[in-house]
């Protein structure tokens, strides 16, 4: 569903990544971790298309991004860490325009059991200005989800939520995921990416140090030992620190 | 205590200069700078050559339009800046509805409110911060009244001058915003005090108008100029109680006023004790501001974070939804989902009832008005009128309908997820103030139109048929010289986000003015160009082509090459754009 292969980004002299494949098929949950400046969002936004990648080349759903952009990213969504939203638009309002923006011509029937699960039916006739952070965090996911979208990228996706938040959060990722989508996330919260991610890479400096299942992954960085928490591979594969 | 706050303030400030000094390194800081400074030099270059010299006789420069002296100047300026701070003071008391807040910012509320600082100490930080600000102004002002050199004094004196009235005007602000807090402490409802408030003021004007009735000189009657006009004003006004209520302002204003240094020395130890006076009033007041405060700092940095993110509004955001322009069906062009969501971000006036109104408006309005004034003169201010409304409307109509992609850029991210070629984004987001300022400028055509109807009497091919078809032609090309106008801010925007996200910097300095007057300079450049070939085409069509088909043919042929060639324009700028755009990446941008 995503493959990504040997996508580079370069900013003048500085690469932010390099020389990164991968593919995560329907039902996946990669889960993008590594320390700061180690390329993540340069990563998630180069596959959402909302920058160009300097080389390489990323397929979504078999449609090559940069050659077939529009037709690609009408597969995908991409949720910001910060929710970016239209001061004058109402929470339903912000579904109608992007239902029209995607071509959902039955996004009445569709958004409300949506408002529904993230539980901001009753907001629906507010402003973002009217809503608190986790709202608006809910609303900017039900604009994403609104087109069934079969790829997601989420950047930083449990920022800002309470505790009942990113309960719902994570089932909710591994719902879509259970459905077939394919996703992949970005988050410094490891126990968290730990439940809900099947599969794990982790970047450092721009380039790709393990990839694999958890299992695999664990196996990789564990030497023998059992019940390695992800922080702990974490810790081990990037060597404690951010150079 | 108070050394700390004074630390803050100070290192604050050599930072501050610090840093705009350090930022002249880049290339659009720089330029920025040297185009503010040549307008700053080019706008006050007049040399302070009349200062300290007063003219006796007729006075010259602004004296010299009202017919009077100095010596009969100076008095009515003191009337009237008396009175205009009167009426700055009535309002102070009148207006606050709710409880007053003093200006800190988030910063200075994180740290210093919860600090072991008392009230009166944090009034005073108040106080000092804003001493920098009242300086600049001072100096600015200054600046400004250089062409009053007339009234005699010198630069220092007018400084002084200044910083006198800035200074108490600030502390009177402050000390009725803490007693106003005092009365809302005290349970007194708004409209008990402004009924007292009013009352007292209508006590006053009452018996000021028995005592103008009694004893004020008549207005002077025959042929009479605009000097004795406002002499008489002023005369009216300085009678009775208001000329008692009218003294403290003119002993504030007397400093700046002094035609001399030995009368700018003898009128500063009043002025001063009014200094005084308020600042006792203000540093004895022991009421709470915090709660306001904090709320007056976060609505101010809301404020800030709007008008970065390209909202210009002044006021709050609205508290309720809008009512959809349209209904936005699905399916449909993508492009028009902008132009319904932009215009639900703009005010109510924008609306198509709005504008039929104001088309009928027009429509009733015009004849009637120029019927009833004797055809002529009326038909020709209207005309007038509205040729400059159209042409303040083009030219600085695109700086200030901003509801295109300048105000979503900071959404720049999202809009590139959209399933949408960077074209279409780009025209969907220029939709919104492409009507609003087609409408603006087909209403002024209409008003020009019909105000040039009594032309065709003495005009031979000015008939109705021709207006018709020109003003229709005009009407038709109005659509795509907004877009080409509309275009090139965009265009600065996303060629130059770096420099376009530093102009939406509110204030910012002298480089900072020199970096928006750049962008005006290139609109113009940029749009004369564009227009340039539209322009010689069309004069050689209706050049070449009204002899053999009639002067109506011609301008209807003329506008079908100019909305080609705009048409053109437009194409390969969305283009264009549209590509720039898909590439962009704003964070990268504007990485310093």
């Amino acid at each position: 569903m995503i493959e990504v292969s040997a996508l580079s980004k370069r900013y003048g002299d500085f690469t932010a990544v390099r020389d990164l494949s991968f593919t995560v098929q329907p039902g996946e949950v990669l889960g993008l971790v590594g320390p700061n400046g180690a390329g993540k969002t340069s990563t998630l936004r180069s596959l959402a298309g909302i920058i160009p990648p300097s080389g390489g080349t990323v397929r979504i759903g078999g449609i090559d991004l940069a050659a077939e952009p529009v037709a690609a990213k009408r597969l995908l969504a991409f949720f910001p860490d910060e929710p970016r939203l239209f001061d004058y638009l109402t929470v339903r309002q912000h579904l109608n325009f992007v239902a029209r923006i995607y071509g959902v011509a039955d996004h009445a029937a569709l958004a409300q059991p949506l408002l529904e699960e993230l539980e901001i039916a009753e907001k629906a006739d507010q402003l973002p200005g009217e809503l608190s952070r986790g709202m608006k965090q809910k609303l900017a996911i039900a604009c994403g989800l609104l087109h069934s979208p079969r790829v997601m990228f989420f950047d930083e996706p449990l920022t800002g939520l309470d505790p009942l938040g990113i309960r719902r959060m994570k089932d909710s990722i591994l719902r879509r995921a259970r459905d077939g989508a394919a996703i992949v996330l970005s988050s410094h919260l490891l126990h968290l990416l730990e439940e809900v991610c099947s599969h794990v890479l982790i970047l450092k400096k721009g380039e790709k140090i393990a990839h694999g299942s958890l299992a695999e992954i664990s196996a990789q960085f564990a030497h023998g030992e059992t019940g390695v928490s992800l922080e702990e591979i974490f810790i081990r594969a990037t060597g404690g620190s951010e150079n | 205590m108070l050394g700390a706050l004074l630390y803050l303030r100070l290192t604050s400030l050599k930072n501050l200069l610090l840093s705009r000094l350090r930022r002249l390194r880049q290339p659009k800081y720089l330029l920025g700078a040297a185009v503010g400074a040549a307008y700053f030099y080019f706008v006050f270059s007049r040399p302070f050559a009349g200062a300290g010299r007063p003219s006796t006789s007729s006075g010259s420069g602004a004296a010299a339009s009202f017919t009077l002296s100095t010596v009969e100047l100076i008095p009515l300026l003191s009337v009237f800046g008396a009175f205009a701070l009167v009426v700055i003071a009535l309002f102070t008391w009148l207006v606050p509805s709710e409880k007053q807040g003093l200006t800190f910012s988030e910063a200075e509320v994180a740290f210093l409110f919860p600090a072991p600082i008392s009230r009166r100490r944090l009034i005073h930080f108040r106080l000092l911060g804003a001493q920098l600000h009242i300086l600049l102004s001072a100096i600015f002002f200054t600046l400004l009244s250089r062409g009053w050199s007339f009234l005699g004094g010198n630069v220092l004196t007018h400084i002084v001058g200044w910083w006198l009235v800035l200074t108490v005007v600030n502390l009177h602000f402050t000390g009725a915003a803490l007693t106003l807090n005092r009365i809302f402490d005290a349970g007194i409802s708004v409209w008990r005090r402004r009924l007292v408030i009013l009352g007292g003021f209508s006590v006053l004007i009452v018996a000021t108008a028995i005592s103008i009735w009694q004893n004020a000189p008549a207005f002077p009657t025959g042929n009479f100029g605009p000097g004795a006009f406002f002499s008489a004003i002023a005369r009216t006004i300085d009678t009775g109680l208001l000329h008692w209520l009218l003294f403290p302002g003119k002993l504030l204003l007397a400093p700046f006023l002094a035609a001399d240094v030995r009368t700018f020395f003898f009128a500063l130890g009043p002025a001063a004790l009014l200094l005084a006076a308020h600042y006792l009033w203000v540093s004895r007041l022991e009421v709470s501001f915090e709660e306001a405060s904090v709320a007056h700092a976060e609505k101010r940095a809301a404020r800030v974070a709007r008008f970065q993110a390209g909202d210009y509004r002044l006021g709050s955001a609205p508290a309720k939804a809008r009512r959809e322009p349209f209904p936005l069906r699905v399916p449909g062009r993508p492009e028009l989902a902008f132009l319904w969501k932009n215009l639900l971000g703009t005010r109510a006036l924008f609306h198509w009832r709005v504008w039929t109104g104001c088309a009928v408006a027009i429509m009733i309005g015009v004849p009637w008005i120029i019927r009833a004034g004797g055809k002529a003169p009326f038909a020709a201010i209207i005309a007038i009128i509205a040729a400059v409304f159209a042409i303040y409307t083009l030219l600085l109509g695109p700086q200030l309908a901003r509801q295109d992609l300048r105000s979503d850029l900071p959404n720049s991210d999202i809009l590139k997820t959209y399933p949408l070629a960077g074209w279409q984004i780009l025209l969907g987001q220029l939709l919104t103030p492409i009507a609003i300022l087609s409408g603006l400028l087909w209403l002024s055509l209409l008003a020009a139109i019909l105000a040039l109807a009594p032309r065709a009497d003495t005009v031979s091919w000015l008939t109705p048929g021709f207006r018709l078809t020109a003003g229709l032609c005009v009407a038709a090309v109005i659509p795509a010289l907004c877009t080409l106008q509309l275009l090139i801010p965009n265009a600065a925007a996303l060629l130059f986000p770096a420099w376009f996200q530093s102009t939406r910097t509110r204030g910012g300095g002298i480089e900072l003015m020199g970096q928006r007057l750049i962008f005006v300079i290139g609109q113009l450049f940029v749009i004369l160009i564009s227009l340039l070939p539209v322009v010689l085409g069309c004069a050689l069509v209706i050049f070449a082509s009204q002899w053999l088909i009639g002067p109506a043919a011609a301008v209807v042929l003329a506008t079908l090459l100019a909305l080609t060639l705009l048409a053109a324009e437009i194409a390969c700028g969305l283009w264009w754009l549209g590509e720039r755009f898909e590439k962009l990446d704003l964070a990268t941008e504007l990485r310093p």
